[in-house]
């Protein structure tokens, strides 16, 4: 009875997963040809662009994230590199002043005492006078083209105030980077779902790119529960000031690479989107703010209790289960025997039915966007892996996130994950 | 802003989906019970034979009599029953009718089973446990003893293992119930017309059995039918 009442708690949740889901694919094929259309755009002439790479203790990535930037195909006399050492005790300002003396006119290197990469971004920004203003993470690498297509957007539409890349995992090696691949894959479809509906998400860390006015009409950074990124995206959409996705502009991460790494990591943005979207709440369910304070950011709230409840159900399950098993292991022994099929036992009940629907849309999606993006990812080689961990990952990490926030926990730990932009 | 139309379009696909799955469910759910049916009318069209061949009997042979007469499926009725018990409820009123029938065919089998036995002699005679249980949660070691009535039953498949629910509301098992002496301490297994209360091991129930288990060829099994009772 318990367990009937506990499973039909699911169906609502049921329902508008598959609700959300048919929406963004729906607007998907809606905005196809216009899509198709942006995949064609050239940039004209070219406005000045200031790049800032927030680092942290990042001698190990900060030179390649450097090169990468220099091997942009875009006019250097129209760009300039800013790195801000925040406070590194490694080597990453000497790596930094390094190339800030092999290229004088495009590299300028700065430090300051740490302070969180707000601060170092808004140093940034008040050192640079360019027509855009974008970050990138000095753990993640741009292809030489992605530039050159961000600003097509900018080009193409004078009301688009920021563009987001496409981000996959860098060389995804470690079972945990392999399952992020996979995530960053559904990454790459709800962005550009996002962007056609208006509702952009977030503006993350590798390689947002800004008109400079959105900060002269919003603000500079701010800590934002250690999601800036995500904060600035709830201002902006506040503002009503839109932004885009440029599906082909391609941008590379690296992903945490143990279970540890990715938890922390995970409990962080999730904590900061909750934070952030309850200092935000007056968006919810307000038309001004079009299908981002209508569905998407009140569906991203709802899903997070919901997953964690679905999720808790699931675990549930299977322990009954488990339990199960093991009264019988104690009370008769291990008999091992070949299990027989017989179509009669297949679970054919309302819930497993809207489950394969929803599994296949997925799948669907996963597959738009790996099409999407220029550089196919592996996704036969690595759907097992994300199929299998993701799941256990998922309440974990929501469960303390909203713990913590409802705790006013102080995570030191997580924050040190902050640090290290 | 807001495509209002796409909203309510999305609403209207989504709403069809959970129509359509609900109704393959409903559909499924349906032609599994109508399976069920099929087999116990199957079973009841066997014993009315055995009760023919029966009646017959007292004009022909023992050895007329084959031991294909005493039902073969209804160890897959049980499970199947079982199956459906927990997926649709034990409140669900056509659960409760099928497995008052199943009851019925069960209690059917056994004294058909036991009469032939007694007129054809210790050769042909089975060995029976009769097992009375509850799903209602008040019987903490109901689901154990359903496990270990499993397991012998697959060790000796001459065994016949005739689950009761004890809150049946069946007159044909509250006969049962008087005959064997069955109160409401659960579980209670009755062997070779003894009834023990409480929970037995597999080696307990072993010893109680007859030694004459291993030799008899009778082949039929009999199962169950909730999971907390021998599946």
């Amino acid at each position: 009875m318990l367990d009937a009442t506990l499973q039909a708690l699911l169906y609502p949740f049921l329902f508008l997963s598959l609700y959300f889901q048919i929406f963004l694919l729906l607007s998907f094929f809606e905005g196809k040809r216009k899509i198709k259309k942006e995949e064609h755009m050239k940039a004209g002439d070219s406005p000045t662009v200031t790049v800032a790479v927030p680092a942290w203790n990042e001698e190990r990535t900060l030179a390649s994230t450097i090169e990468s930037l220099l091997r942009l195909d875009y006019p250097k006399d129209k760009l300039s590199i800013l790195v801000v050492d925040d406070g590194s005790s490694d080597d990453t300002f000497a790596i930094a002043r390094k190339y800030e003396s092999m290229y004088p006119k495009l590299v300028k290197a700065i430090t300051k005492e740490n302070g969180g990469k707000h601060t170092a971004l808004n140093l940034a920004l008040s050192q640079s006078q360019s027509d855009l203003f974008g970050c990138l993470d000095a753990d993640s690498f741009v292809a030489p083209n992605t530039l050159q297509t961000i600003v097509s957007y900018f080009q193409s539409n004078s009301e688009i105030m920021a563009v987001t890349p496409c981000i996959h995992i860098r060389h995804p090696r470690t079972f945990i980077q392999r399952m992020q691949a996979i995530e960053y894959l559904m990454g790459v479809f709800l962005r550009k779902v996002y962007g056609e509906l208006d509702a952009i998400q977030v503006t993350p860390g590798p390689f947002s790119i800004f008109r400079r006015e959105v900060f002269d009409t919003i603000g500079p950074y701010k800590k934002a529960h250690n999601t800036e990124d995500f904060e600035i995206t709830l201002r902006m959409h506040k503002h009503k000031l839109k932004i885009a996705n440029s599906h082909k502009a391609l941008v590379y991460t690296i992903g945490p690479a143990t279970a540890y790494g990715f938890f922390k990591q995970r409990v962080r943005w999730a904590r900061g989107f909750l934070e952030n979207a309850l200092d935000y709440r007056e968006l919810f369910f307000k038309k001004e703010y079009g299908n981002f304070g209508v569905l998407t950011l009140p569906m991203a709230f709802l899903f997070i209790f919901y997953g964690l409840y679905a999720s808790i159900f699931s675990f549930y399950l299977l322990l009954s289960d488990f339990f199960a098993r093991v009264s019988r292991w104690v009370t008769i022994g291990i008999h091992p025997r070949i299990p027989e099929f017989d179509l009669f036992y297949v679970n054919t009940n309302t819930m497993s039915f809207v489950a394969m629907i929803m599994l296949t849309l997925f799948l669907i999606t996963l597959y738009i966007g790996n099409l999407l993006s220029d550089d196919r990812q592996q996704f036969y080689k690595n759907f097992p892996v994300f199929f299998v961990l993701y799941p256990v990952f998922v309440p974990f990490f929501m469960a303390r996130a909203v713990f913590d926030t409802f705790t006013k926990r102080k995570n030191e730990w997580a924050l040190q994950d902050n640090k290290k932009v | 802003m807001i495509d209002s139309k796409k909203y309510i379009f999305t609403f209207l696909i989504t709403s069809a989906i959970f129509a359509t799955a609900f109704f393959a469910s409903t559909y499924f759910s349906n032609k599994r019970v109508a399976g069920i049916k099929q087999i116990q009318d199957n079973i009841a069209i066997d014993i009315l034979s055995s009760e023919t061949q029966f009646d017959l009997l007292k004009e022909v042979s023992c050895s007329n009599v084959s031991d294909s007469v005493l039902s073969q499926e209804l160890s897959e009725l049980g499970e199947k029953l079982s199956h459906t018990e927990n997926e649709r409820g034990t409140d669900d009123a056509e659960i409760i009718y099928l497995k008052k029938y199943y009851s019925l065919l069960e209690i059917k089998d056994y004294v058909l089973s036991k009469q032939l036995a007694a007129k054809c002699g210790v050769t042909k005679k089975p060995v029976f446990i009769i097992y009375f249980y509850s799903n209602l949660g008040d019987c903490v070691d109901c689901e154990k003893e359903g496990y270990v009535l499993t397991f012998l039953r697959e060790k000796y498949p001459e065994l016949r293992v005739y689950s009761f629910d004890y809150n049946l509301n069946l007159s044909a098992i509250d006969t049962m119930k008087k005959i064997y002496k069955i109160s409401s301490s659960l579980p209670a297994i009755v062997i070779e017309d003894k009834t023990y209360t409480g929970f037995k091991t597999a080696e307990e129930l072993e010893k109680l059995l007859p030694d004459t288990l291993r030799e008899v060829v009778a082949t039929t099994t009999v199962s169950t039918s909730t999971k907390k009772r021998a599946e």
